[in-house]
């Protein structure tokens, strides 16, 4: 119980966790929103009009959960993170407070005339809301992976005679390398997070046999638009994420693929247990040069083992670090192979016909959210030990005068709120999915359609 | 911005707070909720952008305060939370037990967060215990007395904590008057005039009793230009108020509501400048805006964009009071809450 970083940590990373499960499908969903809403405005399809309508109400309950699981994170810098806030908060501040005024501004203000405005604003100004709550999410992740990018690779700043950093140079922090390629990482991985969604839903519907206009057109636009982003998640947005990663942050990169030994003709492990103790990996399967050729981009390369760094360098968890990076990778590869399948079957005509792979498609959709998550959790442990990569360690950071059991109350309070909140959630989305698309009149609920022109 | 936060949220505040009391059924608790429901989320971004302007300008201040608030700030949190779970989710199914239970969670948690943000700006004007380390951490209460050791619930805090729900309720009220007609609306026309009534004896109240526990405010309020700019904004906003209140001007009495909240917060503001944070232990340990701040490069470098960044908000904005303009009628119209 004395370990009060540990709870800090712990605190911190199931918020922002559970957090990150609900803005990832938002961004997700964003861009079909946009293009449904475009194709009925510019053709006129009813068809894409009705889909948009079933998908804006998903998009408005999930948007709402992580509003409200949003804003604790915020407070926590300040709250658990206090160290952390007086040592980097005049840089990573300029983001957070950029993500309030310019993102989350446009996303919010646009969001409940989305969900509940079609009516009253007119198709074009339906459209532009769309838009605008698609740019203002995609927009709001930039700032925030700018700050995490500072935390990773740190420029622009310079530090302050009383020993803070301040920025230095605001064009650098906010075009870091690392947050570009990130960036585009994460949101590709957002768009397979929507896909998959959308894909789950067309391939429910279609094995009820209900709903099969609208079940057929999920299913096509999911596959296609699945199968892209699946291949973007990995290449080049997933190569170039992992060539950064050897670039700045070597320790990581060792640790991630349980290399303990420095040497040439690196491998790739496909399995095995890593066993820090021992400091080698248990019954490993592995592809020689592989890691070389992915880090460095030539077989015979040298890619440098833990041994190589002074062992208070080390990512302080990695066992987490090592199974989280191969569930991702993992995940990701079989993304690219059931979407080509889908694409492929859906060329020849039998996608709606075959149930096994209509199976596979619906029973896909938590993947992602655990590709994601394990995403990130990579991301953040290889971060370790530091808060500030090389500049400042994470054991500096939390507010000491916040007491580890003030820090466990506070966190399974959080806990029990967050779990009643998704029973809620998982039960009204279950409500949308069985109500189904064709039963949404163009001012929703029904209960307000006949009162026009007075949406108060 | 952060007074921007408690104009437009304390709406919704002050309406849910009265929920029970200016809705008597379902659909005008319905009603009730309509009128700020496609809103709030937009209203809390600006507690979100104030909360991450206050990292930028003021990282040491937040260090400081939110840690030592921790378990009163955690409370804010949850509130928040359940306020907005109630709002999405009550209407999500019809039947009615379902929806009084949210109803409740809705009024419950809105009491709550007017409570405890009257409570964080009594703490604000009374002073915290920062000792020599620069840091505090403080306990619910003590033995309210406003002096040395204090907690966070004292006879200050408290009664300024009396006066904001109070006063976020007139405001609550005041909106309603604007935004609803039939029932609803008759009560809160009596429900606005009612507590605008009580709201300038609360007034005096909490002044006597600030000028016990801060003497030194009020002196400092007659140095500053901007204390004076706000007391002439109060002056003109109360005359709004109560003509607005008088006749049939709705929204001339809710623009005065809103003068009145923005001028209070802006001359505590001055009044307490160059301090932030005032140690209630000894004034050497106190937080100056000027030790609070930031290095001036930050600030600077934020003034690029932050102009820029408000341009655009206040776009949004009448974008959204246009488009949400107009009456909320009961039982139809609902949009979907």
């Amino acid at each position: 119980m004395d370990d009060a970083a540990f709870w800090h940590r712990l605190q911190f990373a199931f918020t922002i966790t559970y957090h990150y499960l609900f803005p990832q499908l938002t961004m997700g969903l964003a861009w079909f929103l946009v293009y449904w809403k475009w194709r009925a405005l510019r053709a006129g399809d009813e068809r894409c009009a009705a889909a948009a309508r079933f998908w804006a109400k998903i998009f408005g309950l999930t948007f709402a959960v992580g509003v409200v699981t949003g804003i604790p994170m915020e407070f926590q810098f300040g709250t658990n993170w206090s160290g952390f806030a007086k040592y980097a908060g005049g840089v990573v501040g300029q983001t957070l407070a950029m993500e309030g005024m310019f993102a989350f501004m446009l996303e919010s203000a646009f969001v409940g005339a989305l969900v509940w405005g079609e009516e009253r604003l007119g198709p074009r100004m339906h459209f532009l809301a769309a838009l605008g709550v698609a740019i203002g999410s995609w927009l709001s992740a930039y700032f925030i992976l700018v700050t995490n990018a500072f935390m990773q690779h740190p420029v622009g700043h310079t530090v302050h005679g009383s020993g803070v950093l301040v920025i230095q140079d605001l064009a650098a922090y906010l075009l870091n390398e690392w947050a570009l390629i990130q960036f585009a990482h994460n949101q590709a991985a957002a768009l397979v997070t929507g896909t998959f969604a959308v894909t789950a839903v067309g391939a429910f519907y279609a094995l009820r046999g209900e709903h099969t206009r609208q079940a057929s057109m999920y299913l096509r636009h999911g596959t296609a638009v699945g199968l892209v982003a699946t291949v973007l998640v990995a290449f080049p947005t997933g190569d170039a994420q992992a060539k950064i990663v050897a670039k700045y942050q070597e320790p990581a990169l060792a640790a991630m693929e349980g290399r303990f030994e420095t040497g040439p003709m690196a491998e790739i492990t496909l399995i095995g247990q890593p066993n820090v103790k021992e400091r080698r990996l248990d019954n490993p399967i592995r592809l020689p040069g592989l890691l070389s050729f992915l880090a460095y981009g030539t077989f015979h390369a040298d890619v440098r083992g833990l041994d190589a760094f002074p062992q208070e360098t080390w990512p302080t968890n990695i066992e987490l670090l090592y199974y989280a990076f191969h569930v991702m990778a993992g995940l990701g590869t079989i993304f690219i192979g059931l979407m080509a399948l889908s694409v492929l079957q859906r060329l020849r005509g039998q996608l709606e016909s075959g149930r096994p792979l209509l199976w596979a498609l619906m029973l896909a959709f938590p993947f992602p959210f655990i590709a994601n998550t394990a995403g990130w959790i990579t991301a953040e442990l290889g971060r370790q030990p530091w808060l500030v990569y090389g500049l400042y360690r994470t054991d500096q950071g939390y507010s000491t005068v916040v007491s580890s059991g003030d820090v466990l109350f506070t966190l399974i309070g959080m806990a029990g709120m967050y779990f009643v909140l998704g029973l809620l959630y998982l039960y009204l989305i279950g409500r949308e999915v069985a109500h189904g698309p064709d039963a949404i009149q163009p001012s929703p609920y029904g209960e307000s359609a006949e009162a026009k022109g007075t949406i108060g | 911005m952060l007074t921007m936060f408690v104009v437009l949220d304390g709406w919704d505040i002050g309406a849910g707070a009265l929920h029970f009391l200016v809705a008597k059924n379902d659909p005008e608790r319905r009603q009730v909720i309509a009128a700020i429901g496609p809103l709030w989320s937009w209203h809390e971004v600006w507690l979100v952008a104030a909360g991450g302007t206050f990292v930028l300008a003021f990282p040491e201040l937040m260090a400081v305060s939110f840690s030592g608030f921790y378990l009163a700030l955690w409370m804010v949190l949850w509130s928040f939370v359940l306020r907005g779970i109630s709002i999405e989710v009550g209407g999500h199914i019809n039947d009615s037990l379902w929806r009084s239970g949210w109803d409740f969670v809705f009024a419950a948690s809105n009491v709550l967060l007017a409570i405890l943000f009257g409570t964080a700006l009594g703490n604000v004007i009374r002073g915290v215990p920062i000792d020599g380390s620069g840091m505090f951490s403080m306990s619910l209460f003590t033995d309210f007395t406003a002096r040395g050791r204090v907690g966070i619930l004292d006879w200050y805090t408290l009664s300024v904590a009396v006066f904001a729900t109070v006063l976020l309720s007139a405001h609550g009220a005041t909106y309603l008057r604007l935004k609803t007609v039939g029932p609803v609306h008759e009560r809160s026309v009596r429900l606005a005039r009612l507590l605008w009534s009580v709201t300038p004896a609360l007034f005096v109240v909490v002044s006597v009793e600030t000028s016990v526990v801060r003497p030194e405010l009020f002196q400092a309020m007659f140095q500053r230009p901007l204390a004076w700019i706000s007391v002439v904004v109060i002056g003109a906003a109360v005359w709004a108020l109560a003509t607005g209140l008088r006749g049939r001007a709705e929204s001339r009495a809710f623009a005065g509501s809103c003068g009145v909240i923005a001028g209070l917060l802006a001359g505590a503001g001055a009044s307490l400048f160059p301090v932030v944070l005032h140690s209630t232990l000894s004034p050497e340990h106190s937080m100056t805006a000027y030790s609070g701040a930031t290095a001036e490069r930050g600030l600077r470098t934020a003034l690029f964009w932050w102009p820029v960044a408000v341009a655009l908000a206040l776009t949004y904005f009448f974008v959204i009071m246009r488009i949400y303009s107009g009456k909320v009628r009961p039982s139809q119209d609902t949009q979907g809450y």
